[in-house]
Order: C-alpha cells, then sequence, then structure tokens
C-alpha cells in the first residue's frame, strides 16, 4: 500500500515538474513567431534605419512595432516567392494582425521609456545588441537591474530609486 | 507507523503541487500591430480630451486621458470655472460605467411577462420601427421620465414630447428641488445663486451636506479649500447645523444638533435677536415687512423646540452681526420636511437681513447671458407630480412610458404606487444603458452610449460665477452595438415625420447641436470661422464668458408662513425620527453598480457595501442592541432589517439609514446588496414645492434575533467617533 502511494505521489510531482518546466523556461518552442521575421535581412542587408519600422522610439515610451499597412508599404511590390512571404500575405488580406511573440519585457514595476534614452544619445545597439546580424531575434539575455545601473553609472545618470521605480 | 507513513506522502504530495503549481502558468506576451495606423495614436503617449461629467448634475468639467483608444483616467478640468481642476470620488468612477460588465450591449425587445426579465436581442432597425409604431398607436398619451438634461438635447425632447402632446418630466431624487423653490419664492430667480463662499469669512449652514453630495459638492469644496486656507489672514469660520453629524458637520468649528425639521425656529430665533438688537444690515423700512416672519415665536418657545440654548442662539446672533462678510445656507436634512421651502425661505430672509444678498462673499446671481439659445434650466418635478402621473396611467390617459437615466421603481417609496404606472403602461420604452429596477420592467431597450462615447451639450446656470455651456465630445470609440439618445431621437423625428420633420431638419444630433453652438459661441475680432471656434470649444471642454454682471435683487421679501412640520406615525407606536441620507459615493443608489463606490468606506462610519441603521448609543443601550445587531425598523409603510450601528453623532429621537443600496437589479454589484430604506416612507410632501419630506415618516425599531454581517474598514468593534468621544470622556 505504502510503496503504491509513493509511485503515486512520484507520478504526481514528475508530471507537475514536467508541466513547470515546460512554462517556466523560455523554450524555443514559446519563442517562435508566427512567421519567420529576419531583422539581418531588413535592418542588416537592406540597412533600413531602426526608427523606420519601430516609429515611436523617439517619442514614447515603447519602441512601437510597425502596423501591417508599414509593412505593407514595401510588401506590396515584392513577390510572395517564400513561404512567410506567402503566410504575411495572408494575414493582410484576411485583414488579421500578426501576433508577435513578445521577446524583450521589463517587469511592471520598472519605468522605462525608449524615448529618454535615445534622447540621452543611445542607439539601439547599446541595449538590443547588433540584431542586424541576427536572423532570428533571440529573447532579450536579461535586463537585470545593476545591467541598468552599470550603465547609468557610466553615464552619469540619475540612480535614485524613483527615476526607475515610479 | 501506517499513519505517519500516510501523513508523510500526503504531505510530500501536497508540497510537490503546491510548489509547482505556480510555475504552470504559461506567460506569453504579445505585441499585436494595427492593421492601419491611426495617425492620432502614438503607442505609450496618452491624448487628454475635454469633457463634461455626468455622473450628477452638477457638471463639472473633466479632462479624460485617453491611450491607444482606451479611456484610462478622469481629472478636473483645471480650466473650467465650476470645479476649477477637481474631481470627486464618482467622477473618477465613471469609467466603471464605461468598462461595466453589465452594461446593456444592443437593442432589446421583452420576452416573457413583462419583469420577468428575459429579453432577446433585435437589430437597431426593429427597435426604431417598433418605437415609432408604438409612438402612433398611442398617440397623445406618450410620458417620459428623464433625468435633467440641458442644451440641445433638452430642446430635442421637449421638440419631439410637445409634437406628440406628450408629458415631459425631469426627475431627479436628489434635486434639491426645495432649494430651487425657495429661491424662486424669494428672489423670483429660476437659477440658483452663486454662494460666494470662497470669500466669505463665516458660514452657518443649515444642514447643507455641501462637501458630499449637496449641489455641486466639488465646487464647494474647492471654495470651502479657500474660505479655510485661501488667506494669509483670514480663517473663515464655519457652523453646521442639523441633528445628525454629517461629513461637513465634521469638518465644521462647531457642530450644533438640533431637533429635526425645527431649523426654521431657530433661523426666526437668530432673525428676532438681529432685529431687536439692531444688529441688522437692512435699511428699517425694508426690515418692517419681515418683522412679522420673525416674531411670530418667541424665543424660549423656539429654545424650547429646537434643543438649542438661548444663549447660544445669541451667540450665533452675535457672532452672524461681527462677522464681514457672513453667508448662511440652508438644504439637506434641513429641507427634508414638510415645512422644508418655508425653512429655507426663512434662510434666505436672514441672508437679506445681514446683507448677503448680492455681496461679495455672498450670495450672487449673474446676469442671464444674452444669447439666442435657451438659457432656462428645465424645471425639476416633484414626487408629488409623479404620483399625478400615477393617477393618469390608472385613469389611461396616459399609456406610453419612456425612460431615460431616470429609475423611479427604486428611488421612490413603493408608498406612492409608482409599480402601477410600470403595471397598467401600454408599453415602456427604456434608454437607460443599465438593467436599473425600472428599465427591468421596459417591453423596449434601446440603449444609450455613454457618455465618454457620445456628444452632448449642457448649460449650467446653478451655483457657478459665470453661467456655461459645456461640451461632451466622445473620446473613445463605442465599446457595444449601442447608439446615442440624441441620435435615436432625431431618427424618430423624421420617421414621425410632418411637422416634426420640419423641426428637426438634422441628419445626426452632432449636427444639431453644431447649428446651436453657432449662436452659443461668440465672434470675436478678428472673426474666426465656426469651425476653428468650435475646435477651440472642444478643446476647452465648452464655452464661458470671463465675467458677466451680477443681477440686481430687490431687497422686499415675500411673507413666510412657517408651520411646524408634519410627521406620519404617531408618537407612540412609532417614538423615532427616521432620515434616509444620500451616501457620498453611491448617491440615491446611481452609484451601485461601480464597485470603486462600493468599497469607498463612509467617511463617518467606515461601513461599505451594505446599508446599516444609525442610532445613538443611548438610545441602543435603552433598546438593548448592541453594534452588528440585527434590527428592524419599522414605519407605518413598510419595515427593513439591517445591521445596527452605533453613531453618537446622531440626535437620540433619531435614526439614520444610508441610501444607495437594495437594488432589484441594476447588475452584479448592486443586485440583492443592502437595504433601501426608501420602503419606510410615506407619502408625505414638503408644502411649497411637492418634494418628498424624506425625514417626514416616523418609526419604531426593534432587535432580531442574531448579528449580521457589515463590512467597514474599521474592525474594532467600535465605532470611531465613539471611541474619540469615550476617549475624551464625552460618551458614557
Amino acid at each position: 500500500m505504502g510503496v503504491l502511494l509513493a509511485f503515486l505521489a512520484g507520478g504526481v510531482a514528475m508530471g507537475i515538474g514536467a508541466l513547470y518546466s515546460t512554462g517556466s523556461a523560455d523554450l524555443p518552442v514559446q519563442d517562435q513567431q508566427p512567421l519567420s521575421f529576419s531583422h539581418r535581412l531588413h535592418a542588416g542587408t537592406l540597412n533600413i534605419n531602426c526608427q523606420f519600422c519601430h516609429r515611436y522610439a523617439t517619442q514614447s515610451l515603447v519602441a512601437g512595432v510597425p502596423s501591417m499597412a508599414l509593412c505593407q508599404t514595401c510588401h506590396q511590390s515584392i513577390k510572395n516567392t517564400t513561404p512567410d512571404l506567402q503566410k504575411f500575405q495572408t494575414f493582410w488580406n484576411q485583414n488579421r494582425p500578426i501576433r508577435w511573440v513578445r521577446l524583450q519585457r521589463l517587469p511592471d514595476h520598472v519605468y522605462f521609456t525608449h524615448e529618454m534614452h535615445l534622447l540621452a544619445g543611445l542607439s539601439c545597439t547599446s541595449c538590443h545588441g547588433k540584431v542586424s546580424r541576427m536572423s532570428h531575434t533571440p529573447r532579450a539575455p536579461s535586463y537585470e537591474m545593476g545591467w541598468c545601473l552599470t550603465c547609468h553609472q557610466q553615464r552619469g545618470a540619475s540612480q535614485d530609486c524613483w527615476t526607475c521605480h515610479k | 507507523m501506517d499513519l505517519y507513513r500516510r501523513t508523510l506522502f500526503k504531505l510530500l504530495g501536497l508540497t510537490a503541487a503546491g510548489t509547482a503549481l505556480p510555475g504552470c502558468e504559461r506567460e506569453v506576451h504579445n505585441l499585436v500591430p494595427y492593421l492601419l495606423p491611426d495617425e492620432d495614436i502614438v503607442p505609450g503617449v496618452a491624448n487628454w480630451y475635454a469633457s463634461t461629467c455626468q455622473e450628477c448634475e452638477a457638471g463639472c468639467g473633466i479632462i479624460v486621458r485617453v491611450m491607444e483608444g482606451r479611456a484610462k483616467k478622469i481629472e478636473g478640468n483645471p480650466q473650467h470655472p465650476l470645479n476649477e481642476g477637481k474631481l470627486c470620488a464618482r467622477g473618477h468612477a465613471a469609467l466603471q460605467g464605461l468598462y461595466n460588465p453589465d452594461r446593456i450591449q444592443g437593442p432589446l425587445k421583452r420576452e416573457g411577462r413583462r419583469g420577468e426579465g428575459r429579453f432577446r436581442p433585435i437589430s437597431w432597425e426593429e427597435g426604431l420601427s417598433e418605437w415609432v409604431e408604438q409612438l402612433h398607436s398611442h398617440a397623445r398619451t406618450s410620458a417620459m421620465i428623464t433625468r435633467p438634461v440641458t442644451g440641445t438635447l433638452a430642446s430635442l425632447f421637449t421638440t419631439v414630447i410637445n409634437s406628440i402632446s406628450g408629458r415631459l418630466i425631469f426627475y431627479e431624487s436628489t434635486g434639491e428641488r426645495t432649494v430651487k423653490k425657495a429661491n424662486y419664492l424669494s428672489f423670483n430667480r429660476r437659477e440658483l445663486p452663486y454662494y460666494d463662499l470662497a470669500h466669505s469669512d463665516y458660514l452657518l449652514s443649515f444642514g447643507t451636506p455641501f462637501l458630499e453630495h449637496w449641489l455641486s459638492p466639488v465646487s464647494f469644496g474647492v471654495a470651502y479649500g479657500k474660505f479655510r486656507q485661501g488667506r494669509p489672514m483670514a480663517r473663515g469660520r464655519f457652523i453646521q447645523v442639523e441633528p445628525r453629524l454629517s461629513l461637513t458637520a465634521a469638518n465644521a468649528d462647531r457642530w450644533i444638533p438640533i431637533r429635526p425639521g425645527t431649523e426654521g425656529l431657530l433661523v426666526m430665533g437668530i432673525g428676532q435677536i438681529l432685529m431687536r438688537e439692531g444688529l441688522t444690515r437692512l435699511a428699517s423700512s425694508q426690515q418692517a415687512s419681515l418683522q412679522r416672519t420673525f416674531t411670530s415665536f418667541s424665543l424660549d418657545d423656539i429654545s424650547a423646540a429646537t434643543e438649542v440654548s438661548p444663549d447660544v442662539i445669541t451667540k450665533l446672533a452675535h457672532e452672524l452681526s461681527s462677522a464681514n462678510a457672513p453667508l448662511i445656507m440652508g438644504g439637506g436634512p434641513a429641507a427634508a420636511h414638510t415645512n422644508g421651502t418655508e425653512t429655507l425661505m426663512l434662510i434666505n430672509a436672514l441672508n437679506m437681513l445681514i446683507g448677503a444678498i448680492g455681496r461679495r462673499g455672498g450670495l450672487q446671481w449673474a446676469e442671464p447671458p444674452d444669447s439666442p439659445v435657451e438659457t432656462v434650466q428645465p424645471e425639476l418635478s416633484s414626487e408629488q407630480m409623479l404620483t399625478a402621473l400615477v393617477q393618469e396611467f390608472e385613469e389611461g390617459s396616459r399609456s406610453l412610458l419612456h425612460l431615460y437615466l431616470a429609475d423611479p421603481l427604486f428611488t421612490l417609496p413603493p408608498s406612492l404606487k409608482f409599480e402601477r404606472v410600470l403595471k397598467q403602461a401600454g408599453f415602456i420604452v427604456s434608454f437607460s444603458p443599465f438593467f436599473d429596477d425600472s428599465t427591468s420592467m421596459a417591453d423596449l431597450i434601446l440603449p444609450d452610449h455613454h457618455p465618454l462615447e457620445s456628444w452632448k451639450d449642457h448649460f449650467q446656470a446653478d451655483t457657478i460665477a459665470v453661467p456655461s455651456w459645456n461640451l461632451s465630445q466622445p473620446v473613445v470609440r463605442p465599446l457595444y452595438d449601442t447608439r446615442a439618445i440624441g441620435d435615436v431621437w432625431v431618427e424618430a423625428a423624421h420617421r414621425l415625420g410632418g411637422s416634426l420633420g420640419e423641426q428637426v431638419p438634422w441628419n445626426t444630433f452632432q449636427d444639431m447641436m453644431k447649428t446651436r453652438w453657432e449662436a452659443v459661441l461668440p465672434n470675436h475680432h478678428p472673426p474666426l470661422s465656426f469651425e476653428t471656434r468650435w475646435r477651440n470649444a472642444l478643446q476647452q471642454g465648452g464655452w464661458w464668458p470671463v465675467d458677466v454682471p451680477r443681477q440686481q435683487i430687490s431687497p422686499d421679501m415675500p411673507s413666510i408662513t412657517y408651520e411646524l412640520p408634519e410627521f406620519l406615525g404617531n408618537i407612540s407606536d412609532f417614538p423615532f425620527y427616521c432620515y434616509p441620507y444620500p451616501s457620498l459615493g453611491l448617491s440615491d443608489g446611481r452609484g451601485a453598480n461601480r464597485p470603486w463606490l462600493q468599497e469607498l468606506p463612509d467617511p463617518l462610519t467606515t461601513g461599505m457595501w451594505g446599508t446599516w441603521i444609525e442610532l445613538n448609543p443611548t438610545t441602543a443601550k435603552a433598546l438593548g442592541i448592541n453594534p452588528g445587531d440585527q434590527v428592524r425598523v419599522t414605519s407605518e409603510y413598510g419595515s427593513i432589517e439591517a445591521s445596527a450601528l452605533l453613531f453618537p453623532g446622531l440626535h437620540p429621537d433619531m435614526i439614520a439609514i444610508p441610501l444607495g443600496q437594495g437594488h432589484r437589479a441594476y447588475g452584479r454589484y448592486a443586485r440583492g446588496r443592502g437595504v433601501n430604506p426608501m420602503m419606510l416612507l410615506g407619502p408625505k410632501f414638503d408644502r411649497q414645492s411637492g418634494s418628498l419630506a424624506t425625514g417626514g415618516t416616523r418609526v419604531r425599531v426593534e432587535r432580531l434575533k442574531g448579528g449580521s454581517k457589515l463590512v467597514m474598514l474599521d474592525q474594532s468593534k467600535q465605532h470611531p467617533v465613539l471611541q474619540r468621544m469615550q476617549e475624551m470622556g464625552g460618551v458614557s
């Protein structure tokens, strides 16, 4: 009886453990975008300025994800030769937005604005790395507080708690 | 041994499950782009739109923070002359009206019996055709009960209802009709004066809950701040006279408890002393006509009836005469009796005696604006007039009922028999956006947009220094398949055709508004196009002149026949006065479906999410009632049961109960919560204005078995005010 119970408890724990690891870890499956978008192609090969697509970065908290119409301004004159391009066209034709998986996200208790950082003279790559060399954008390594503070220290920016934790 | 092992396994299993469960949540955040970008929207950057708060009739200017097309926060409009950038809790909670999960999301038609609550969704076309058909078949027998609206919507309602020989009733239970009636009888003015509290140095208030819900609490709050702290050398002194210590009384320098309904006598006593000692600021010839009014009772009789000692009365008179700019206000519980209007007229006369009329720091009336657009606010109907409507529906001379943001089934006492109207009516159409108690009885519901989704305008002339025309504009796209009531009525006018179609030639309500605003907005030099002036007005939240001249008020006052208040119920069976007072957050009940307002603790008792019955601790002791006991309050007309709350700031012969709860419908947050003290009240009206005398029904109280749960912020079983008074040695 006791052995049976031990197996049962062990089984439950293993099952739950499996679920746990699926939920918390950044599995490649989880970061799978609805269609494969390459920053290397757009920002690298084609040399499109970051702010052409992320056009709110200098005036808002968020950099902004480009509207479907903005993508379409170029893509209307590009042949749908790959499956991903065809997928994009299907989204557009059906009036459906692409639900991108969000890879960079700060916790709610952090107040961060793109606008202030760009105005201070930082470039996009200072924080986001050289995305122009990445065909698949990975999840951000870790925007931890120590990392922010190091830069704030080096550049003489405010280190007051209230600056980022309003 | 087995037992131990089992326990261990169970614990292991539970621990593993408990640790792992939070991890099961798969948190994937998405970024969803716009299909087509909106030029005016920058994600992450707020747009602020000016509009007008419609949570009560005061008409404060608001600015609404909108991000990505969603209204996120409401603040006061700093430019608006009424509220000067401030806003009350109810104004803030307007967002919970917009996003309320119990909003009616499209037109509905009744299925099953009336009041059963079964409706089926219909199209707008079907709804409009049905309504217009009913208007044709019930020609000349229509009635419309609406909340008091002003401006273009009032004009549209009037035009349409007149053309079908209907009856238009502007009704609001907290409309302070006695104040308006007394103002008209005393000064011959329809609009209420601007109470220049900010420049006064002595305020004697008879019951006015001006810091809670009276007329325009936000503008009074702003003025009160200036009255107390706005001047470096002067701090206004403030005396509040009323039988129950309200939040306003708790702010006063002195609270004078008085026997309910005798406030007028105290006014007389003060007037007598001022006249006798020659302390008035009125020419003796003008004073003569007031002599009789103020001397019809002797000071000793007054003192005995009011329970205010002659010394206190004399002191009040002397303080009034020695102040530079004294001001007297009256309303709330002082006007809740059969002699309400007379009490307020006496207060008006006393204001005349102390020279407060037309003076800085007193009562002022702005000159009516010289405008081609009507500037008279619609007159409110009294409860007595609504009882006449009951008769009309019973006789059959009225049969089609329209309801708009009015819930008479809830706000009127059942003794007025309004339920009969809802039973007798041939057809009931409601335009309300919520299933309030009355709308649940409707046959057809054509739900209005939320104020943040629609166009409206309002003319504001009461209690404001300069009359203002306020604008409401849609700040978000409509969330549901609702339609602005203005557009629905314009459409109905077209379908009814005939001369009405010619009187309402506009395609939309917005067009109608703009036509009227061409006349409202002044054209300065250099002249600007109407579109520019309109845009400027929208940006500002409306239009108001910088300053206007003040009206001259004749010092001749009508004579006042004061009578003592009458009560329903004899004193031996029903020994207590009863005062149901509008709640700070829920008002007369319209705030009950906003959780923010439900969880807003009453500032004095800390009660929330329910109804309680306030008793003086001495009274409670005599009746053997402890805090939290379930008690029953009974009048000749009904009874209610709720939890007892001992409140020392209450006349020992009085029971006070907050209004706002006890809805039969009105959504998940309001339905079935607490009780409605209106159940107790009988058909007793103020003699002059016909308003319901809410303090005019006597009650008895008895303890029931068991206690009941009342949610209170203060968990210390004892009332904070009581505790404080005990610490000071005031209450045993």
